[in-house]
């Protein structure tokens, strides 16, 4: 019976492992490969001052749970300028540091011995020392940071990681701050998996460093893949299969050794068999769809009136040798749509990244409501009234239609974690008054019936429909749309055209880089033609049209 | 300064060493872009096979080395064969298929464990000379490890340059979609460049075997290495890993005047890292 018991308190901790494992890697999709040292850091963190100096529960915890939210941090710096291969190499480079560090800090970690004795939890006076008594305490733990992990992961910040998976600049683009994103994601999932350390370390009462190697990291993968990136139910179906599974191989007679060995050949087999049969996991992703259900009446969608013109003055950007703008001098004027053409490379996506933070110029200054924009991030320029698109569309296509403008809506409460953990009435309401709004976008751009759907399922029209709202629902008041129409059938075009006069009517500031001179000539009240980094011409499109020079470079 | 020098010398070894698990790395990363973190107990089974020959079989040193690279070449082109190509046929994205590296690494390792036992396994006494060169103590397994990778990059790159095959898996690290639209059969490619790459790092793990021994676990600390190399030199270049290895032995050596040897490892830590923020393409990438 203690050893059912025993198997159950293990599944308690893993489900606590596999859960934060998971909003790291399924929702931010950060490939961090460094969860057993997080797990390592906060069962050491107990051993040392419970077993030491004496402290008693939670006090190291909670001290576990701090030292563990800044390594977290710390490992987070990195990942805020490199993602894919690199991101794991380095998680795996301190995994490794972190069982040095065990191992040879000798003095605080008692080296190879590790540390024993560690004092057993008290309380209401019943000493935790058996399977059965710590059971009740492992629940609970697992059930709050269940509760805390399904917390995050359910809010508007949840969303806005899975975003940040989907596409980074794309997230930067609706005004969300990624690092900021990053750092908290990596804070919460540490300090969660030194939860889970913490109860260990006062469970087994011994802690050694090679229970917190890459191998763990590994076996704990195992159940956030057989379980579902993406979905915290998931990883506790992922815990109790990846725990209990090997005990089954205790009715085998073997000796202890081989059998440790078959029971990690058997998740690595686990890991390539489930990848192949069914990568999505027991319990994919469920498209979130269901969740929401939109209050019936809708509000306006709001038109921002735009106040003042967006420049660039003397705005100039070099790549090694190449000088992609050289000396851009542009005005983007408020109320009305200005037209971006010239010919292939002519630097035209340059100037965007430049207005938007994306790019900084080497030179020059891009001004908004009179103050300089220089130096400021995408989001801080999203926040100060200016949004872009892309020309590659960079939607969240593992979002659906309604998501994909949801996390676009500006400034919501829920993107704060104290905001979604102390006041989850607020982020309630809010989002229900958000629901709405974003319902109201897309009746506007016409792909309200389609809200539910994945954004991968959307016809090609639909999808530049859907890019149009996603900008919209930024609540920027200058729009800079990158290609907005091209790759159009002529019908497909008929049909997303006029939303973009609607636009041009309601007095929004809008910029539009575009080939088809037909629809320059139909939404442009102004055009500015580049080329070589270069504005040549501004005018009219009639005016630009006329002009030989223009039309023999434009077709060269 | 002769401490130092003598350290020098040594870091030049590891480097070496850590050159050639690069290169073997990268040839086969930059050519089928799949992290292969299996490289790990490939390699691992290399110095087994040669150990096997050696040991159990009672052949030449020389013919043992050789089973040990024809056993890495095999079991590098299997991996690719048996668990990452259908992945790849599938279209599954690059992360899916470093999962399943994973869980190969994970399952060789064990395997081999369960195999041929946890001690570590050693070839009867190989010839070993000391040179005595100046205040430098340099052993005969120490300059066969700088020796082996003189030889082995010149004949790479050799055959790289010189022959049709070699240029087209030059090509392929370029660019793989574009070598695969100007009809080179990537396929093919991909099979020579885990079974190249494989041998390649058999020869270190030959030479590790003679001087160490070997061990059930020696390849996860080889792949991680042999990655850290590829970083540090900049991922797409083969002359970047044989640089980063070299960097990486160094450092890790010079490093040893100031700081205890169990942190060695740490080291290369360090390195991964400054190289990551100052410079995150690499010491020698490109773009």
């Amino acid at each position: 019976m203690d050893y059912v018991l025993h198997v159950l308190v293990m599944v308690s901790l893993y489900a606590i492992l596999a859960s934060s494992f998971n909003l790291l890697i399924g929702y931010a999709g950060l490939f961090a490969l460094s969860h057993a040292a997080f797990f390592g850091v906060g069962a050491y963190a107990t051993a040392i001052l419970a077993a030491k100096y004496g402290i008693t529960f939670p006090w190291p915890l909670l001290a576990g749970v701090v030292v563990t939210a800044v390594l977290g941090i710390v490992i987070a710096l990195p990942a805020l300028r490199i993602g894919g291969d690199y991101l794991v190499i380095v998680t795996l480079a301190l995994q490794i540091i972190v069982t040095a560090v065990l191992l040879n800090w000798t003095d605080l970690t008692g080296g190879t011995d590790g540390i024993r004795a560690i004092p057993r939890i008290e309380m209401f006076g019943v000493k935790l020392d058996t399977p059965g008594r710590f059971l009740p305490l492992a629940l609970a733990a697992a059930a709050a940071c269940f509760w805390i992990a399904w917390r995050l992961g359910a809010s508007p910040f949840g969303r806005a990681l899975k975003a940040m998976r989907e596409n980074e600049a794309a997230t930067q683009a609706v005004g969300k701050n990624i690092v900021a994103m990053k750092l908290s994601v990596f804070a919460i999932a540490a300090a969660l998996a030194s939860v889970a350390g913490s109860l260990y370390a006062h469970y087994v009462t011994f802690v050694s460093a090679e229970g917190f190697t890459v191998e763990l990291t590994i076996y704990l993968l195992a159940m956030v893949i057989v379980g579902g990136t993406g979905n915290l139910v998931g990883s506790l179906v992922g815990a109790v299969i990846l725990a209990v599974l090997p005990e089954l191989l205790k009715f085998i007679d073997m000796p202890s050794d081989i059998a440790d060995k078959v029971r990690q050949m058997l998740y690595g087999l686990l890991l390539i068999v489930m990848l192949r049969l069914r990568p999505q996991g027991l319990l994919p992703e469920s498209a979130s769809a269901h969740h929401y259900r939109a209050p019936p009446e809708r509000p306006p969608v709001d038109t921002p009136v735009a106040a003042a013109a967006l420049e660039g003055n003397g705005l100039e950007r070099h790549f090694g040798g190449i000088t992609a703008v050289a000396g851009l001098d542009i005005t983007i004027e408020p109320g009305r749509i200005t037209g971006l053409i010239g010919p292939n490379g002519a630097g035209k996506t340059t100037a965007f990244n430049l207005l938007t933070g994306f790019l900084q110029p080497d030179r020059g200054e891009v001004r908004y409501r009179g103050r300089s924009l220089n130096g400021l991030k995408p989001h801080q320029i999203v926040d100060r009234g200016v949004a872009r698109s892309f020309q590659d569309l960079k939607l969240f296509t593992a979002l659906t239609v309604l998501e994909n403008v949801l996390v676009a809506l500006p400034r919501q409460r829920g993107d704060h974690l104290a905001f979604v953990y102390f006041t989850p009435w607020l982020v309630r309401r809010e989002e229900r008054d958000n629901l709405a709004r974003a319902m109201a976008i897309l009746e506007f751009v016409g792909l309200d019936a389609r809200a539910g759907d994945l954004a991968a399922d959307l016809s090609f029209a639909e999808e530049k429909l859907l890019v149009v709202a996603r900008l919209l629902a930024t609540g920027a008041e200058v729009l800079l749309f990158d290609e907005p129409l091209s790759g159009l059938a002529p019908n497909a075009l008929a049909k997303v055209l006029p939303l973009f006069k609607r636009l041009a009517q309601s007095g929004r500031t809008l910029c539009i880089i575009e080939h088809n001179l037909d629809v320059i000539r139909e939404l442009c009240a102004r055009v500015v033609f580049l080329d070589e980094g270069r504005k040549l011409a501004e005018g009219t499109s009639e005016q630009l049209m006329r002009d030989p020079e223009l039309s023999e470079r434009y077709f060269k | 300064m002769d401490l130092l020098a003598q350290l020098v010398v040594n870091g030049l070894v590891n480097g070496s060493h850590y050159a050639l698990l690069g290169l073997a790395f990268a040839l086969i990363f930059g050519t089928t872009r799949i992290t292969h973190f299996a490289f790990g107990p490939v390699y691992a089974l290399s110095a087994y096979g040669c150990w096997f020959a050696a040991a159990q079989l009672a052949a030449p040193l020389w013919l043992a080395v050789v089973a040990g690279i024809a056993t890495g070449a095999v079991a590098g082109a299997l991996t690719y064969l048996v668990v990452y190509r259908p992945f790849e046929r599938t279209g599954s994205p690059p992360l899916v298929i470093l999962i399943a590296s994973l869980g190969l690494l994970i399952l060789l390792e064990n395997a081999i464990g369960i195999v041929f036992g946890t001690d570590t396994k050693v070839v009867p006494a190989a010839p070993s000379g000391v040179f005595l060169w100046g205040p430098l103590v340099v052993t005969s397994a120490q300059l066969a490890q700088i020796a082996a990778l003189v030889i082995i990059a010149a004949a790479l790159g050799a055959y790289l340059t010189r022959t049709r095959f070699g240029k087209a898996v030059l090509a392929m690290t370029d660019n793989p979609e574009m070598a695969r639209v100007i009809g080179i059969d990537t396929r093919r490619l991909s099979v020579v460049a885990f079974a190249l790459g494989s041998a390649i790092a058999a020869v270190p793990a030959c030479l590790i075997l003679v001087k160490d021994g070997a061990t059930a676990h020696m390849g996860f600390i080889a792949v991680f290495m042999a990655f850290v190399a590829v970083v540090v030199g900049g991922v797409g270049s083969l002359r970047g890993a044989v640089a980063g290895g070299l960097a990486l032995g160094l450092v890790e050596s010079t490093g040893m005047v100031k700081i205890p040897t169990e942190w060695q490892n740490s080291i290369a830590f360090i390195l991964l890292f400054v190289v990551l923020l100052v410079r995150p393409r690499g010491l020698f990438g490109g773009r």
